[in-house]
């Protein structure tokens, strides 16, 4: 997070002369000075660089050296993380980042640099000479993080393996044996190698979205090259070339500037937010050169040296860093693997246990190698992974639209499952500007509208008072709108000036009109920009009234600084001598505006007398030859970053929801409080310890931390807790907000959440917040603000910056968790009914009813479309309103889940289908009585006689079209229950009529899909003799739909007692 | 899938910072694994005791699986603990409990288990009793997929080579017996006592109603005149000479079509014409007589005997493979059906 003043730019200006003084700079902001015609011994004495790496390794590598080389506070932040890591620190590594970071070059002299890089800062490198540097040092690009494509393997893999040899065992033995098992092993190496290709395709497709939002490195760069300015791609700069870079440029590389003029840089997101106001610009660390890449935004022209290319560069090195902190495995990978092992192991299980009681029944080692592969295929859901891949990219376009932009598709259902959110407080909480809240004047505190358009400004502005403040608002104010914008509306506007300036101009604007015009009238004739030491600016103005000849002083500055010059106050509009009673009152705002987290200004002005300082006196601001002193106060005027208008509604669904919201930001705790305060992540009505303590007015250790259930924690008092406070802190407040906090705090903030076996979103923008993102399971970048680093680091990019998003977030995960259940589900339940075939052929000796191929085109043809239209499925009620769930005790497939699945409807569906069997057979001449122990008969190429139950005599050639016909009739059985399952499974607890039958009509197309592919497999692949589907008798289509009835006639009556005995036996049992 | 979704940790950890947070991850992962192992067994253990009902030997066959792992490695102490679990797990005896069960809980899931499997028996019942009642014993719902009927030959081999050396008896004396074995049945007394002598040329169609006994013609054995094997037991093997019997497989309610009796013709398939020279048939008419059709179905014709047709190579090419084909002719016979070598033809090399 970045503090509300915005961007901590820092500044180099050449020029220090022009505009008659320094402009005035937020506080953190930074200052330093380049002499234009002395390149280089300035920018030597300015540019201490050294210690600049070393803070980075010091933020994310954590080793020891981070005592030694931040100064003051920072010190202190990272002591107690040192002597946590001592005892794991490398000194190698140490060692070696130190090498890497070139830490001399800011020191050498020009003539030094041009040596060592064998350049030439007029003529730049040669072409020749660039082209063997980069082709030896690689493009100027960063390495985006490996991820090898690992094959998916599933036993299939091996399925296949033992088909292709158990062909060549048979083969070996009879030369004519039949092609089955080369059939099925082919398909099944089909199957891993197109699951495979499809989820690598998926991969790389959400790779593709982030490179194509990926702004990471400027297309282009001015370089001197022979002697000649070209423009070549950023990728293609190397060590040494001298590139000059305008105002809007990202500095490509690392490079040491060689001269500037006006050029200011923004380093904020390589720092984050907390460094600026650590440091002042008489801080040797302050060094301004060499620049980094990624730094962006530079105000006037700079030419540089590239000192460091790709991986090299400080962001870089940052960014590999980052990617070497661990990342929790997804919770929906922990689930599905779960569920692996599951399906694993009851087929293994079942699979194993069948091949002993096959060897055992005396069948061949070789058949019951076949009936163990039929068993695997039959238990093992092939078309899920792809079903799964699909469901969460769905719900990723669906968020997507929603301004949730999903990198890594498993963290879909991360942020379902989140219980945690570790939000940062700028740009996610507020509207990351700062904005005019409350005025002070007439004795009266007046709140200004702070909504997103400001349009509803609602205070009295008949004062007499507030006409002066107005005008002082106005006045001195440097900020100005960028040419151009006319059409713009107000607050969109881009200003040209500090965060508290562009506050006041726009504030102004809104109210005024056009301030522009109003300062053309009122001419200024002197001014005095804002510095540190004053902390007040000055301005003298001539006044637009032609027959008023006085000048207006104004100034506006720190109110206590500014009473301090003040004799007088404006009340009314008239000017009253400052007396106690004033000052107190006075006071009394400041005290209350600045509780309130806000910055605070105050504004006085006179009217100097026109006898002493007639139309022609000629101001001096160097010599001050003017009052400044005795003025009159006008007013006080406060601004804040205010929350975003959705947030304090998103803050109580998250609650509601059961999340838990923390506040992690580098900002004041007043300031924190304030927001928390007003976003609700704490509450109107509970307390901190600090606030019971002054409401009693006892001391803050006598109040019983039991009644307090909000806590604002620093940074400071962090750093002193143990883990083991930490975790006490973290249960035992309900509403946290950690202040001034250090991004490696937020590690270690997002560590304690973690051991509370608590799912943890963080939500940052800053490259120093990468390793907090990646450690959270799940996070979160700022897609307008955030840093690239961050962004690369985040699983999930929130395009609009809003906290709102992250809820709507919530919703679709936990959604996508239902639908999965409810897709594995289905997806689980045609396994028995494929399960079982084998079983019964294997003990009762019936002509194999499902051959394994004809498994396959169930589980990847006409279970695939249903499956997934399952994830369009509505929530069956509010999830917002529940508990997020327990990531150890909520399990995507429980145990009710599979029993449910397996031994109830899958059962019931295994029935159903060997009714159509068994009715098949029957009709052909086979009655069930003489189907039992028939298979080794019925499997003998050479009987060709083998008489049924009528007497008649049927070939091999007959029988086993007969077979494929039965292996038609078994899978049309189960696709007819599979529609049925799937309508039961549109909800887990209420009944299909309350959900609604066709409120989701994307479970319609895939009934729709079903069916066809089963009847195209039938009448239209019914010749291919390798597919093993023959032309059924349409009657056939039929016999199975009174089990399909039965299935969601028993179904409904399952979740009719679930809902009527909640919490019974039947509920915890039967309830999936 | 389980490799496509483990943890995306970058490979690459060159600084310090790592070594603590990786510690962390891992104590986390084992965690984690343990965890998962732990309800995957609860998992499998829950599943198959709820196979129990069905397939009681499954979970002893899961215990003993449990126990070999033990034994494996008996040395680990945390596989030792793990086993602990899964025994407390399994046996409770604080609780009483097993399997996160009381024995109170454990019966009434059987008790609710055997009424569900109960109902869903009958519910099965009910349809194959309904399937019964809608098929009659006597004739087939559907014929099309056993016509056209195949051809079967005897001495009945595992492979359709006829390979023998004459002056080798042991080559070619399963032959014989097959042949012998075959046509007990045939035995002019044993047909003559059990069936009618109808007029040939004519199908034997008995009306009347369908659960009636049905009477079947003579096929004497005498009609096979020398492949009777009444003359020559050796049905020719003996002086090079081999029979080979054709039968037409049974189909209910068959009948050739347009009334001409089915022919059996046998030629050479590839290779000379004359290395077979001549063959015999009998009956000399080398055609399945149309009185033993139709056939009622083995409910009601029981004595019904299949018609044959005998082959008598006389005269064969010695030590050669001869590539014969011998075809069913006659309307409503397909006999190129290339998949099935038995319907309508059968080949075979002597």
């Amino acid at each position: 997070g970045r503090p509300g003043s915005g961007w901590a730019a820092r500044e180099a200006r050449r020029d220090r002369s022009a505009g008659g003084g320094a402009p005035p700079d937020p506080p953190g902001d930074m200052l330093c000075t380049a002499s234009e015609n002395l390149p280089w011994a300035n920018i030597a004495r300015l540019l201490l660089f050294q210690k600049t790496p070393e803070i980075y390794s010091v933020e994310l590598s954590g080793t020891e050296d981070v005592g030694k080389t931040d100064t003051g506070d920072g010190k202190e932040k990272y002591r107690g993380l040192k002597d946590k890591r001592l005892e794991l620190k490398k000194n190698h590594q140490k060692e070696e980042l130190k090498k890497e970071v070139d830490l001399e070059d800011h020191k050498l002299s020009i003539k030094e640099l041009e040596r060592k890089y064998g350049t030439n800062i007029v003529t730049g490198l040669s072409s020749t000479q660039a082209a063997e540097l980069l082709a030896r040092n690689g493009p100027n690009a960063l390495t985006p993080p490996k991820e090898t494509p690992e094959i998916v393997k599933f036993p299939q893999a091996d399925g296949a393996i033992l088909c292709w040899i158990a062909y060549g065992i048979q083969y070996f033995n009879d030369k004519s044996s039949s092609l089955d098992s080369v059939y099925l092993g082919c398909v099944l190496a089909l199957v891993v190698i197109l699951t495979g290709i499809f989820a690598y395709y998926q991969e790389a497709k959400s790779t593709n979205i982030m490179a194509s939002f990926s702004k990471m490195i400027p297309q282009q760069a001015l370089v001197i090259r022979d002697s000649e300015k070209k423009t070549v791609p950023a990728e293609q700069l190397v060590v040494g070339d001298i590139v000059e870079i305008k105002g809007g440029d990202k500095i490509p590389a690392d490079i040491r500037l060689l001269s500037t003029q006006g050029c200011k840089v923004d380093n904020s997101s390589l720092t984050g937010n907390l460094t600026p106001s650590l440091r002042t610009h008489d801080n040797p660390l302050e060094a301004e050169n060499p620049w980094n890449k990624m730094s962006t935004s530079p105000v006037g022209t700079a030419t540089g040296m590239v000192i460091n290319t790709g991986d090299r560069t400080i962001i870089g090195q940052i960014a590999s860093l980052a990617s070497g902190v661990g990342h929790e495995k997804t919770p929906i990978a922990i689930e599905i693997e779960h569920f692996v092992h599951i399906v694993a192991g009851v087929a293994v299980s079942i699979g194993i246990l069948f091949f002993i009681i096959a060897v055992s029944m005396k069948y061949y080692v070789l058949d019951s190698i076949i009936f163990l592969i039929g068993i695997i295929v039959a238990n093992v859901p092939e078309g899920l992974l792809a079903t799964v891949t699909v469901t969460l990219s769905l719900t990723a376009k669906r968020m997507a639209k929603k301004n949730c932009l999903v990198k890594n598709l498993e963290a879909v259902e991360t942020l379902g499952s989140t219980s945690i959110i570790c939000s940062d407080k700028t740009g996610t909480l507020t509207q990351n500007r700062m904005t005019v809240a409350h005025l002070w004047f007439d004795n009266q505190i007046f709140v200004a509208d702070t909504s997103e358009d400001h349009s509803n400004q609602v205070f009295d502005q008949s004062s007499g008072t507030w006409a002066s403040l107005s005008k002082i608002i106005t006045l001195c104010n440097r900020a100005e709108f960028r040419p151009g914008q006319e059409s713009v509306p107000i607050m969109k506007k881009v200003v040209v000036g500090d965060a508290s300036e562009t506050a006041l101009l726009k504030f102004s604007e809104v109210i005024l009109g056009d301030v522009m015009e109003i300062r053309k009238r009122n001419r200024k004739v002197a001014e005095i920009p804002f510095n540190s030491t004053n902390k007040f600016q000055l301005s003298i103005h001539e006044t637009d009234d032609p027959s008023d000849k006085r000048f207006l002083m104004v100034m506006k500055g720190a109110p206590e600084r500014v009473l301090e010059k003040c004799s007088t106050i404006m009340v009314n509009g008239q000017e009253q001598p400052l007396d106690d009673s004033t000052a107190e009152a006075f006071h009394t705002a400041y005290m209350e505006l600045g509780g309130l987290g806000e910055r605070v200004l105050g504004f006085c002005h006179l009217y100097l007398p026109a006898d002493k300082f007639p139309e022609t006196y000629s101001f001096d601001v160097d010599t001050v030859n003017f009052p400044t002193s005795n003025l009159c106060f006008v007013g006080l005027l406060s601004m804040i970053d205010p929350p975003r208008s959705t947030v304090p509604d998103a803050v109580t669904k998250c609650r509601s929801a059961g999340i838990k919201v923390i506040m992690v930001t580098g900002d004041h705790p007043i300031t924190a409080k304030a927001i928390a305060k007003s976003v609700g992540i704490i509450s109107a009505n509970s307390e901190t310890v600090e606030d019971i303590a002054k409401r009693l007015n006892i001391p803050v250790e006598q109040v019983s931390k039991r009644d307090a259930k909000a806590a604002v924690v620093t940074g400071m008092e962090l750093k002193d807790m143990s883990p083991e406070q930490l975790d006490e802190l973290l249960t035992d407040y309900s509403e946290i907000v950690f202040a001034r906090t250090s991004p490696q705090q937020k590690l270690i903030i997002v560590e304690g959440c973690q051991r509370q076996d608590a799912v943890v979103a963080v939500t940052g923008d800053g490259v120093n917040d990468s390793p907090a993102l990646k450690k959270a399971d799940i996070g979160i970048a700022m897609g307008i603000a955030g840093s690239d680093a961050a962004k690369n680091a985040a699983d999930m990019v929130l395009l609009d910056d809003n906290f709102a998003s992250i809820v709507t977030g919530v919703e679709e995960g936990r959604l996508i968790f239902d639908n999965l259940k409810k897709t594995i589900a289905y997806t689980l339940t045609k396994n028995i009914a494929e399960l079982c075939p084998f079983l019964i052929y294997i003990i009762a000796g019936l002509p194999l009813p499902i051959g394994t191929i004809t498994i396959l085109f169930i589980d990847l043809g006409t279970d695939i479309i249903p499956s997934i239209a399952l994830a369009y499925e509505k929530a069956e009620s509010d999830i917002m309103n529940r508990k997020p769930r327990h990531k150890k005790k909520d399990r995507l497939v429980n145990a009710p889940l599979a029993i449910y699945s397996y031994l109830h409807i899958g059962l019931m569906q295994a029935l159903g289908a060997f009714v159509v069997y068994f009715t098949v057979y029957a009709q052909e001449g086979f009655r069930p009585s003489a189907l039992i122990n028939l298979r080794v008969e019925w499997e003998k190429d050479s009987v060709n006689d083998l008489e049924d139950s009528y007497g008649q005599e049927w070939t091999q050639y007959q029988r086993k079209y007969l077979e494929w016909t039965g292996y038609t009739a078994f899978f049309v059985g189960i696709m007819i229950q599979q529609i049925a399952d799937l309508i039961i499974r549109k909800t887990r607890r209420n009944s299909i009529f309350q959900q609604g039958l066709f409120r989701n009509k994307v479970i319609w197309v895939g009934i729709a899909s079903q069916i066809i592919i089963a009847l195209i497999l039938s009448y239209g692949l019914g010749s291919v003799s390798a597919l093993n589907f023959t032309m059924l008798r349409p009657q056939y289509w039929f016999v199975a739909v009174p089990h399909a009835i039965l299935i969601w006639v028993y179904d409904e009556v399952r979740k009719l007692f679930i809902r009527l005995y909640p919490g019974s036996w039947w509920d915890k049992n039967m309830y999936y | 899938m389980r490799r496509q979704l483990r943890s995306r940790r970058a490979p690459a950890f060159p600084y310090g910072y790592r070594y603590r947070l990786d510690d962390q991850d891992e104590v986390n992962q084992n965690y984690l694994a343990d965890e998962e192992e732990e309800a995957e067994e609860e998992a499998r253990v829950m599943v198959v005791h709820d196979l129990e009902e069905e397939e009681e030997e499954e979970e002893k066959e899961e215990e003993e699986e449990e126990e070999e792992e033990g034994q494996g490695q008996p040395t680990s102490n945390a596989l030792w603990q793990k086993l602990q679990i899964v025994n407390e797990h399994l046996w409770d005896p604080e609780k009483r409990m097993s399997l996160a069960r009381t024995g109170q809980s454990w019966s009434l899931i059987l008790v609710i288990y055997f009424f569900f499997y109960a109902s869903l028996a009958a519910v099965i019942t009910l349809c194959m009793y309904t399937l019964f009642l809608t098929i009659s014993p006597y004739m087939p719902t559907f014929t099309e997929r056993v016509k056209p009927p195949g051809v079967m030959i005897r001495p009945f081999a595992h492979s359709l080579n006829f390979n023998f050396n004459v002056s080798e008896p042991d080559t070619w004396q399963h032959y014989v017996i097959s042949l012998n074995g075959f046509l007990q049945g045939y035995n002019d007394s044993l047909q003559e006592e059990m069936n009618v002598d109808c007029p040939p040329g004519q199908y034997f169609i008995q009306d009347g109603n369908e659960d009636e006994d049905k009477k079947a013609c003579q096929f004497k054995r005498s009609f096979l005149k020398n492949c009777s094997g009444l003359e020559d037991p050796t049905f020719g093997y003996s002086t090079g000479q081999p029979c080979i019997l054709l039968k037409m497989n049974r189909i209910v309610g068959f009948r050739p079509e347009l009334g001409d009796p089915v022919k059996v013709s046998c030629k050479v398939q590839r290779g000379d014409e004359n290395d077979i020279r001549s063959i015999n048939y009998y009956p000399e008419s080398a055609s399945f007589d149309l009185r033993y059709y139709p056939y009622y179905g083995k409910l009601t014709h029981v004595n019904y005997t299949s018609p044959l047709v005998a082959m008598h190579f006389t005269d064969v090419v010695k030590n050669q493979a001869v590539p014969v084909q011998c075809q069913l002719k006659g309307k409503g016979i397909i006999n190129d059906v290339i998949n099935d070598r038995f319907v309508g033809h059968s080949q075979m090399d002597t």
